[in-house]
């Protein structure tokens, strides 16, 4: 069997979501595939009233530090709530073959802080990686 | 008469410097003392939802968490939604006041209940809070009517999708949930083509129109696609999920309706209702205190007479076609699951017992 020719990662500019992006973009890298990088806009952030560190400057150095080539880097902004979005991303046209995420998970509150990467994996159409937030890359 | 259920969040809740404030709570009552109702208003306090009128929508799992996170004093759900030490208790008492409104409804057989409550709760899915929302007050209350048999109409105007209304009821065939949403927008569910699980097909309807969207707009949506809907659907019981954030002074959404069109969609929810005293009507969002002020007197003032809205309706605005496009993108849904249920139907899976139900054009 082939490998995922596109695959998509959420991305939020948290450590977790750095993690997932490490993870997703060393495998594009090795297999030659397309990378999503994909940023859901939430309500505070749509009206410009959060203070997130999300940079797209940011996400394509990661990737490139994992080996991958900047034209097989793709920057999606899309607005919803990121669970919502890969989804969509993953049922619409020219969809992607594998989602990638990382996990808010915490000691304190495991299955509240989690939900997100267990609803998608509940529903998506397409296999799911849940990356841990300790994963440093190579 | 104005039945006026709670208030809760007035105090409660409160995350600093965040939209979803107490402050909206005082200006929801501003709102309803400026229609000088007198003795037309019989205010009723909320009491806390019972364990088994939360469980009918949430999952106790995620009930434990939430309150054992709020009592350890709280902190981000997720970059939207703040719990602190006292949502829990003012989640719970939201969650009630729709409960407490339905029974001073049924004991006055007569009026219209406005339940004024934070956190809004529409977004809350059954085993997650997000989108500033902890409990789901008009699920839960949805859901306290099913279990007594009636068929529940859910009008959703606040300009965010419902996500987890939707959810909640997604496969419940005597819940008709309805939502009129900008898109594209946050939570980024609401297309058209979802329209309710097998069990419940065209359950669901969902109306998503652009940014700059006018009143009218919205009213044909009503007219035209909701209307039919709810005719074969004859409701016992509509409630609202009455957001005023589709108004054009808020700052979290890009839609420019009037205080006079909440009034105009007001009617409308109204007229969906057979009976007297069968309309409820919740404070979801709407973040622009003034807007939210004056947008509650213009919707209740339309609903117990004789207070004009102060702004009037607008027209003009785009998203005529994205009505036109999502009835017939909602009825192509309709059909290609009915034929998949009846697919399976005829392959004798064990979906026999599933009542046939097409609305939205499948007959
Ligand atoms: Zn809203």
């Amino acid at each position: 069997m082939r490998g995922p020719a596109r695959i998509a990662v959420g991305y939020d500019g948290s450590r977790g979501s750095e993690a997932a992006l490490r993870w997703a973009a060393a495998l594009a890298g090795s297999l030659g595939a397309e990378l999503r990088v994909v940023h859901a806009v939430g309500l505070l952030e749509h009206a410009g009233l959060a203070s997130l560190s999300v940079h797209e400057g940011r996400a394509r150095e990661v990737a490139a530090d994992e080996g991958m080539e900047p034209n097989r880097v793709e920057w999606c902004v899309l607005e919803g709530d990121p669970g919502s979005v890969l989804r969509r991303i993953a049922e619409g046209p020219d969809p992607v073959e594998l989602l990638v995420v990382g996990t808010r998970r915490s000691s304190v509150h495991p299955g509240l802080l989690g939900s997100v990467s267990l609803g998608l994996v509940a529903c998506a159409p397409v296999p799911v990686v849940v990356v841990p937030p300790t994963h440093r890359g190579r | 008469m104005l039945i006026l259920a709670g208030p809760v969040g007035e105090t409660e809740h409160d995350g600093g410097a965040h939209p979803e404030r107490p402050a909206r709570i005082t200006a929801a009552l501003d709102g309803v003392a400026d229609l000088h109702l007198g003795s037309d208003l019989v205010t009723v306090a909320a009491r806390p939802a019972a364990r088994d009128d939360l469980l009918r929508v949430h999952d106790a799992e995620y009930l434990d968490e939430l309150e054992s996170f709020s009592r350890r004093g709280g902190g981000a759900l997720d970059p939207d939604t703040y719990v602190t030490d006292s949502s829990w208790d003012a989640a719970v008492r939201a969650a009630g006041a729709g409960l407490v409104a339905i029974d001073a409804l049924e004991s006055s057989g007569e009026g219209t209940a406005f339940v004024v409550v934070r956190p809004p709760g529409h977004h809350a899915q059954r085993d997650r809070g997000m989108g500033f929302c902890l409990l789901n007050n008009v699920a839960v209350a949805a859901a306290a009517l099913v279990a007594k048999r009636a068929r529940v109409l859910v009008v959703d105007w606040d300009v965010h999708h419902g996500n987890g209304t939707q959810e909640i009821f997604w496969d419940e065939p005597h819940v008709l949930y309805v939502s009129t949403h900008q898109w594209p927008l946050y939570p980024g569910t609401g297309r058209p083509e979802e329209v309710g699980g097998l069990d419940a097909i065209g359950a669901t309807l969902n109306v998503p129109v652009p940014p700059g969207a006018t009143g009218d707009v919205l009213l044909r949506a009503m007219d035209d696609v909701v209307a039919p809907a709810v005719e074969e659907f004859q409701p016992d019981w509509v409630l609202v999920s009455c957001g005023f954030d589709a108004h054009r002074a808020d700052p979290l959404a890009e839609l420019v309706l009037t205080s006079g069109d909440f009034a105009a969609l007001a009617r409308r929810a109204a007229a969906f209702a057979r009976s007297p005293g069968r309309l409820v009507l919740f404070l979801e969002g709407g973040y622009d205190l003034q807007a939210l002020r004056i947008s509650t007197a213009a919707t209740l003032g339309a609903l117990v007479g004789g207070f004009p809205a102060p702004e009037p309706p607008t027209s003009g605005g785009p998203g005529a076609e994205a009505v036109r496009s999502a009835a017939l993108d909602r009825r192509r849904a309709v059909e290609e699951l009915s034929d998949r249920l009846f697919a399976l139907d005829s392959l004798d899976a064990p979906v026999t017992d599933r009542p046939r139900r097409g609305l939205g054009g499948a007959q």
